[in-house]
């Protein structure tokens, strides 16, 4: 009985102007939405080589190896994050890395061109939250109040079937309907990948496939919503109607207005401020460095040159200690920062959460690698390839770890014998390493699962309202 | 309703070799003519797809004639289509009305595109318990109507429109019995007033009861006209289901032939 | 007859329930934006005020000209409240130094990730989204819906012209609709009010200016609905039909206009850009010490004063370059982030709701050429700087530490003078750009234009589709 219900469901929506109409709509924007991902993510690759061609071109002829004292860290291009973009055009996608002083990523891509803020972009994670969970709605929303409209639904109970049979094939057969052709779409939309050739690892795959699993259960949850107002609602279009009140607050309004509500609960010191401490204070390191510096007495003398490296090695055991009194107190504000941060983000976010639409978000994003987390994986990476860089400089410049206050040429009045140029090949590269599949998996099965629960409540619901509708 | 009685033999809706055929090559009505005059009531009889909305809609220009002519009041429907409307009332098959309007709005707004400004209130209701809805429910809105109300609030736009004709299609078509008899009786006042009725039904008793001509009518064409008198005695029903059983033979003769 | 129609189509909107609950869900939603508005409004305002009271400090501490530098801000501007625009992605501040880029920093949406992930909700957003989505789905079924219920027949039994009906339903839409939203935007502008929110007369004009865009967005899906309902027969598939026309020109164009301007006109990223400009600094620091070793050697006795006037003129002659060369370049991107803007705002603006935002965000001053605006007037400043700092340097002899090696002597180092405490008064004052309202309402031409255009279409659509509709 069950089967042969599904399967009237299915050859039922399927066989409907309106699903054909909505999903060639749908089917479209997969589609443009996977291109637009290729797409974007060989222009993100030609940017980020460009930036990473011009990171060693700026030395080039350089001689000594003192001038090559920083380094840009660049945040490389997933292929997933061009899928999912979540937050990876709002964070700095840049960290200049010095041997010394502290990290901050910039220069984000909307920050850079707002012109592609003003907007956003296309991705897959919108077209799951906006377009088809409306799709989903548009299907089920007449599911047992269209069948009653029809006349359908008493004829259905003329025969021995059972509420609770109608209503599970009611919502497995809608479920298939919606899903297995989003499936075709989609499994099309991953052959352009291939053709692409975008560079995903089995990792990659393995992340896409629960990025589309927990787009898919994001559907279910709007689909089991709207066939339980239908069966709440006697009327299609009052289903209708309510469905989209609740399709607008859920997936527009919820998620902005709690994270801007609760987010400006919680009070968290401002960059400015921050900023504002972190100069005040170096300044003040700096004013006491200064009578040490004029204090300086070399102890040797005739030999400019050795009375000049001594210089440096005073200079850089200073600036070593006034690294380290900075790093340890910007280490005390950040710390207390990014735990208002956190608390922030806690809050906005359990409220946020209350809609499906921001779990989804959530999930999504942290599968692929562009979610809050990011930045500071980022900045930890940065911080490893600091270390590297540091030790680099040391190496090349002596046992100076820059911060050589001096770079007067000494020259004995000859024209200087022309000198080689460093080889920039040997600087150490900066590798970026993502949270891995197992660990953003941990992070996305809370909101997976809220997307779950949410749907067989949404079903409990339609189910037990439907045991009471009024089948006339 | 203080209408002056016209005599009898004053035309008011009048089919002159009216013909129809829908862009797909159907044709749903085939030169047909008849008149209605002042104080009549003519009946049309016939199935489904015999043409007799399709009459009705070329009387209202809802669409415009191949062939012929509709006339109200000597007015050429589809030449002076806002003119002869004027003169014209039309009460539909299973109104709906506006459903979230009450009686009294709905019989306000449809008098008024009627051209009938000077209505007042008391007027309004005046109609209304005319056509046997009881005061309480002039304010309800439409939709809790059941259909015989509904059919009832359909008249009295009708009858507050005051028009020398009036067009009913299928007015009886869901009524129960005692809704269908108060219809009936109504309708006669009507035609004692003075107005020219035509009406499109299934329902051979009633068209029989209260007509003064039944045309039976298939396949576009009218195929028996007689004045309702001239049937006394006759089996009206026996003729009608004469004629649809001679279409269906020869329907089915036709199918055999193909 | 035209008022007849029009108090009945009036009558009949104001008492659906589908409007009461949309009513009740727009007047909140607007009132719920300005409320937001106003709250993120005073925060940034309370972040303005505190980081120029610590810039000040930070000027007031800082202990050598050299290293002298200061914030230009950004301040909070009332419209924001109605139109966020790009405000949060681009930066809150320039940097104004010697050498220092002038570029926006400090992005809210790069500091404050949390409020990036599902953005601002306000006035201008719920208008484009949830208005549109209402409006269209009010009048979607003008015409078939008549028809369905038999009453469009019933009208046209009497003497009305097709015309006058056609223009009644629009004008009657319109005025249940649009009317009553009046109330929530008079009592949001109350709030407003009541909140202390600096208003001057520019910004009741650019209110009064944003009040008509958001009508005439409003006119045209009110237009584009009777239009549909006039294409169809049957009221269920216009209802299908708006829907998937509104998420089209919404959600789908807005946004593929950008991607794709994107893709077609990259700009380079900001990593790539630093890049450029590093690699002119580099080489012309490296010539300044060439210069300076030269200029040192051909003097002779190192230490002189007068290699420390030299000194000062090649340091601000290289800073002068520098600062140059960053203008260029900045100047490139510009141009490049131009034609981008250019490509995608054409793109999009094939959607009337796109050119709805476009003008909301130019009229409220946070469209995406802010960004320019800004860093044009920055860079005035910067050079003002910079001259401020040449002449101060001049006038009170150099700066820094000074450093004397010289075989005979030794080493000598000393701190030739302690600047006195800066004054920010003294300092080159910034002026923050001009966008004055009659040159916003010069740039919005075209997408009132758009709006208009796409209104007067679907009008004229609906107006000979009806003449030929079947009102059987």
């Amino acid at each position: 009985m069950l089967k042969i219900l599904i399967e009237k469901e299915i050859r039922d929506i399927i066989g409907s102007t309106k699903f054909v109409i909505t999903f060639a709509v749908c089917a479209v924007l997969v589609l443009l939405s996977f291109y637009s991902g290729a797409a974007n993510y060989t222009n993100a690759r030609a940017q980020y080589e460009a930036a990473q061609r011009e990171n060693l071109l700026r030395y080039e002829g350089t001689t000594d190896w003192e001038s090559v004292d920083n380094m840009r860290a660049l945040l490389p291009p997933e292929p997933l994050a061009a899928l999912v973009a979540g937050v990876s055009n709002d964070i700095g996608g840049t960290i200049e890395v010095e041997a010394r002083g502290e990290l901050q990523a910039e220069g984000s891509k909307y920050a850079q061109e707002p012109v592609l803020a003003s907007f956003r972009l296309l991705d897959l994670e919108f077209l799951f939250q906006v377009i088809l969970s409306l799709f989903a709605i548009m299907l089920g929303y007449d599911a047992i109040s269209g069948e009653k409209e029809r006349g359908t639904l008493r004829l259905t109970f003329a025969n021995a079937v059972s509420r609770a049979t109608f209503i599970m094939g009611k919502l497995l057969g809608s479920l298939a309907a919606l899903i297995l052709p989003l499936l075709g779409a989609i499994a099309l939309g991953c052959i352009i990948l291939v053709l692409f050739q975008m560079p995903l690892s089995g990792q990659d795959w393995g992340r896409l496939v629960l990025i589309i699993f927990t787009g898919l259960l994001y559907c279910s949850v709007f689909l089991a919503l709207a066939v339980m107002v239908s069966a709440l609602t006697h009327r299609s279009s009052s289903s209708f109607l309510m469905l989209l009140v609740i399709w607008v607050a859920a997936v527009m309004i919820v998620p902005r207005a709690s994270v801007l509500l609760a987010g400006r609960a919680v009070e968290v010191p401002t960059m400015d401020e921050i900023g504002s401490q972190k100069t005040a204070y170096s300044a003040q390191l700096w004013q006491e460095d200064r009578k040490k510096i004029t204090g300086f007495t070399s102890t040797k003398t005739g030999d400019i040159q050795a009375i000049m490296d001594e210089l440096n090695e005073f200079m850089s055991s200073i600036a070593d200690e006034r690294d380290r009194k900075m790093k340890e107190f910007a280490g005390r504000l950040n710390e207390e920062r990014s735990n208002r941060l956190r608390q922030r983000q806690a809050l906005a976010l359990a409220f946020a959460r209350l809609s499906p639409a921001a779990s989804l978000s959530l999930a999504m994003s942290t599968l692929a690698g562009t979610s809050l987390g990011t930045e500071n994986n980022f900045l930890s990476s940065a911080s490893a390839y600091q270390q590297t860089f540091a030790d680099f400089v040391e190496e090349k410049n002596g046992g100076i770890a820059g911060g050589r206050m001096v770079r007067v040429k000494i020259s004995s009045g000859e024209e200087e014998p022309s000198a080689t140029p460093v080889n920039l090949q040997e600087i150490p590269a900066f590798t970026y390493a993502p949270i891995p599949l197992s660990a953003a998996f941990t992070a996305a099965v809370v909101d997976m699962g809220l997307l779950v629960l949410l749907t067989m409540v949404f079903f409990a619901v339609a189910w037990i309202g439907f045991m009471r509708y009024d089948l006339r | 309703m203080s209408e002056k009685q016209t005599p009898d033999s004053v035309i008011r809706l009048e089919a002159v070799g009216l013909t129809k055929r829908y862009e797909d090559g159907v044709l749903a009505l085939d030169h047909i003519s008849f008149s209605v005059a002042a104080g009549q009531i003519y009946a049309m009889l016939g199935g489904n797809g015999a043409g007799k909305t399709t009459t009705i809609n070329l009387f209202l220009n809802l669409i415009e004639p191949t062939e012929g002519e509709a006339r109200i009041n000597g007015i050429v429907t589809h030449k002076e289509p806002l003119k002869a409307k004027k003169n014209v009332a039309f009460v539909s098959e299973n109104v709906m009305l506006y459903g979230n309007f009450t009686a009294l709005q709905n019989l306000e707004f449809f008098s008024r595109i009627g051209g009938k400004t000077a209505y007042t209130r008391d007027d309004f209701r005046d109609i209304l318990l005319r056509v046997g809805l009881p005061a309480t429910v002039h304010h309800k809105r439409l939709k809790e109507y059941s259909k015989g109300m509904r059919q009832k609030c359909g008249i009295a736009i009708a009858i507050a429109k005051s028009a020398p004709a009036i067009l009913l299609d299928e007015p009886t078509a869901g009524l129960d019995p005692k809704a269908g008899y108060d219809f009936l009786r109504l309708l006669e006042t009507l035609r004692n007033e003075g107005k020219a009725i035509l009406m499109s039904t299934h329902d051979i008793f009633r068209a029989k009861e209260v007509a003064d001509v039944v045309a039976i009518m298939d396949s576009g064409r009218i195929i028996m006209q007689q004045p309702a008198t001239a049937l006394v005695g006759q089996d009206l029903e026996n003729l009608y289901m004469h004629h649809m059983a001679g279409r269906t033979a020869a329907l089915r003769q036709e199918q055999a032939s193909c | 007859m035209f008022g007849t129609l029009v108090h009945k189509e009036v009558r009949a909107i104001l008492l659906s329930p589908k409007f009461v609950a949309t009513f009740a869900v727009c007047s909140l939603l607007i009132l719920l934006s300005v409320y937001i508005g106003i709250r993120e409004y005073q925060a940034a305002v309370r972040q303005y005020q505190t980081a120029l009271q610590l810039n000040e400090q930070t000027i007031r501490q800082t202990p050598d000209l050299m290293r002298l530098q200061t914030k230009a801000f950004r301040e909070p501007d009332p419209m924001q409240i109605f139109v966020s625009g790009v405000i949060y992605d681009v930066g809150r501040w320039v940097p104004i130094s010697t050498n220092a880029v002038p570029q926006l920093s400090g992005s809210t949406y790069a500091e404050d990730t949390i409020f990036a992930v599902f953005r601002v909700i306000d006035f201008a957003f719920i208008i484009q989204v949830v208005l549109s989505l209402f409006a269209i789905l009010f009048t979607f079924d003008a015409v078939s819906g008549e028809r369905e219920d038999g009453t469009l027949r019933l009208v046209f039994a009497n003497a009305v012209p097709r015309a006058t009906y056609l223009s009644a339903k629009c004008a009657g839409a319109w005025l249940g609709l649009a009317v009553p939203l009046v109330i929530p935007i008079l009592l949001s502008l109350l709030m407003v009010m009541v909140a202390g929110v600096p208003l001057d007369v520019s910004h009741w004009m650019r209110l009064a200016a944003l009040g008509g865009l958001s009508f005439l967005l409003f006119t045209f899906f009110i237009m584009l609905g009777v239009l549909f309902s006039t294409l169809t027969r049957r009221p269920s598939i216009s209802f299908l039909l708006s829907p998937s026309a509104w998420v089209v020109l919404v959600m789908i164009i807005p946004r593929a206009g950008t991607t794709a301007a994107a893709q077609i006109a990259p700009v380079p990223s900001a990593a790539e850009v630093a890049g450029i400009r590093d690699g002119y600094a580099k080489e012309r620091q490296d010539q300044f010490i060439k210069d300076l070793t030269k200029s040192m050697s051909e003097v002779g006795s190192c230490g002189s004063t007068l290699s420390m006037k030299t000194h000062d003129s090649l340091r601000s002659e290289a800073d002068r370059d520098i600062a140059q060369n960053d203008a260029r370049v900045n100047e490139g991107v510009r141009n490049k982030r131009a034609v981008q803007e250019r490509l995608a705002f054409s793109l999009a603006r094939v959607s009337p709701a796109a050119a709805y935002h476009l003008a909301a965000m130019t009229i409220a001053g946070s469209d995406p050429d802010l960004k320019d605006r800004y860093e044009e007037a920055a860079t005035v400043n910067r050079e003002e700087f910079r001259k401020f700092v040449e002449k101060k340097g001049s006038e009170g002899g150099p700066q820094g530490i000074r450093i004397m090696a010289s075989s005979e002597t030794g080493l000598k180092i000393d701190m030739p003078r302690e600047m006195g405490a800066i004054d920010q008064a003294e300092l080159p004052r910034f002026n923050p750009p001009k966008f004055g309202l009659e040159n916003a309402l010069a740039e919005v031409i075209i997408d009132i234009a758009v709006m208009l255009l796409g209104s007067i279409l679907a009008f004229g659509g609906a107006f000979a589709f009806f003449l030929r509709y079947d009102v059987r």
